[in-house]
């Protein structure tokens, strides 16, 4: 019984470990029929300076260099066109689900769905942590065909940061 | 707080206050409406004046209130505006016309690069969302703190960062692709162009070599030309200064360009 008990725990316990760490180090967890990304980070900038990046489409190839560009208005329920360095030739067509401001953003498609959180810290600083699951019944014949997302997420949220701490720390 | 105090600092800021809002509404006209428009809300709002901020900062917080119900500061422009404008003066010929005329004739008629280059950069910093506009112009011309912006503004200090560095980021991007006097391949010659037909004996690059912007303009540092051009600005007077007269005439006529275009 306590080895069950300890198997349990560890399974449950395994995907958060990958979303609380801050180091911006990306861990990806792999089922058969979904795979999830997770990158955090330490932000020291105040959760308006995030939310205004994340949210002004435009101005995404200015800062991030993960994204060619995005079409679009991000707000809740919106359709916005997303090309990524990760994929060049595709336009993503995704949908904007969920909006709380300077908190939490999501977007996705059929195949998957990508979530933005911000969480103060209590000490001036924010936690910002994306995570990407994709999957469903046909994932197993398509799975070999997608990069993994590591890098890519690794190099977003150091943008992120490297952005929002120039802007947080002009006199 | 007295009215005749209040009068005393109105008087005493009218000038940079009048600048301001020329180069936010790229009218004269709605500059001066606005103008008075303020002074008349500082004495009807006088006694709520309870000195948690300059009066400067006051009437500027009142003036970019009003300005942000004016409909001339609320139209964006385009980054190429110049290029529409130009074209349009090109087949005008009453503005080239009108343009001599005040050269020959007015003694705030003269043309100079630097007064060009600071009309050149008001009239493209309309293509800026217009809260970026207002933080470029209150804190690097008009130099407001990050806290005084946000008073001014009713936003917080973080916003007024997120502008003043997005704002400032796309315009030493324009700038910087455009501009020939800092870049080689830049498509816009206009400072340089108008010189010639206006200032027909002078040596033009000569004339440019003078300037700061231009002569730092090989090293290469984006950041520091953006703050040489923003020196420019604070340093001219759209009202008073030599060119002023020549500088709102062709203000005027790329307002009615771009009303008409967008």
């Amino acid at each position: 019984m306590k080895r069950l008990i300890t198997f349990f725990t560890v399974l449950t316990i395994m995907p958060t470990i990958a979303t609380s760490s801050q180091t911006g180090k990306a861990a990806t967890v792999k089922t058969a029929f979904h795979r999830e990304t997770t990158v955090s980070i330490e932000i020291n900038a105040e959760p308006p300076i995030l939310w205004a990046l994340l949210t002004k489409a435009s101005d995404y190839p200015r800062w991030n260099s993960t994204i060619t560009s995005i079409e679009g208005n991000i707000a809740l329920g919106e359709k916005i066109k997303l090309k990524s360095k990760l994929d060049a030739k595709r336009t993503f067509k995704l949908k904007v689900k969920e909006f709380d401001p300077e908190k939490k953003l999501g977007w996705g498609d059929g195949q998957g769905k990508r979530i933005y959180t911000i969480a103060k810290n209590g000490n001036g600083t924010v936690t910002f942590s994306m995570t990407e699951k994709i999957g469903g019944p046909m994932f197993p014949l398509y799975a070999k065909m997608i990069p993994s997302f590591d890098q890519s997420f690794e190099q977003f949220a150091n943008d992120l940061k490297k952005e929002s701490e120039t802007i947080m720390n002009l006199k | 707080m007295t009215i005749e105090l209040l009068n005393q600092e109105f008087e005493t800021n009218l000038g940079q206050l009048k600048s301001y809002l020329l180069r936010i509404t790229a009218s004269a006209i709605d500059a001066e409406d606005i103008a008075q428009d303020t002074y008349i809300k500082a004495t009807e709002k006088l006694e709520t004046f309870r000195g948690e901020s300059s009066l400067k900062t006051w009437f500027f917080t009142i003036a970019s209130n009003l300005a942000k119900d004016n409909l001339r500061a609320q139209k964006r422009w385009v980054e190429n505006v110049t290029d529409i404008t130009k074209d349009a003066a090109l087949s005008n010929q009453n503005f080239f016309q009108e343009a001599m005329d005040i050269r020959m004739t007015s003694p705030n008629g003269q043309y100079e690069a630097k007064e060009h280059i600071a009309f050149c950069f008001t009239c493209i910093s309309k293509s800026l969302p217009l809260e970026q506009q207002l933080c470029i112009f209150l804190k690097e011309v008009y130099e407001f703190k990050v806290s005084e912006i946000a008073t001014i503004l009713n936003t917080s200090e973080a916003m007024v960062k997120y502008y003043l560095h997005t704002g400032r980021s796309k315009m030493i991007t324009i700038f910087g692709g455009r501009c020939a006097l800092i870049n080689k391949n830049g498509v816009c010659h206009q400072c340089s162009e108008l010189n010639g037909i206006f200032n027909p004996k002078q040596n033009t690059q000569e004339e440019l070599m003078k300037i700061n912007l231009v002569k730092e303009a090989e090293k290469g540092n984006k950041e520091h030309l953006f703050d040489l051009r923003m020196q420019i600005l604070r340093e001219i007077d759209p009202y008073k200064s030599k060119a002023s007269e020549l500088q709102l005439h062709h203000l005027e006529h790329n307002r009615r360009v771009m009303e008409n275009y967008l």
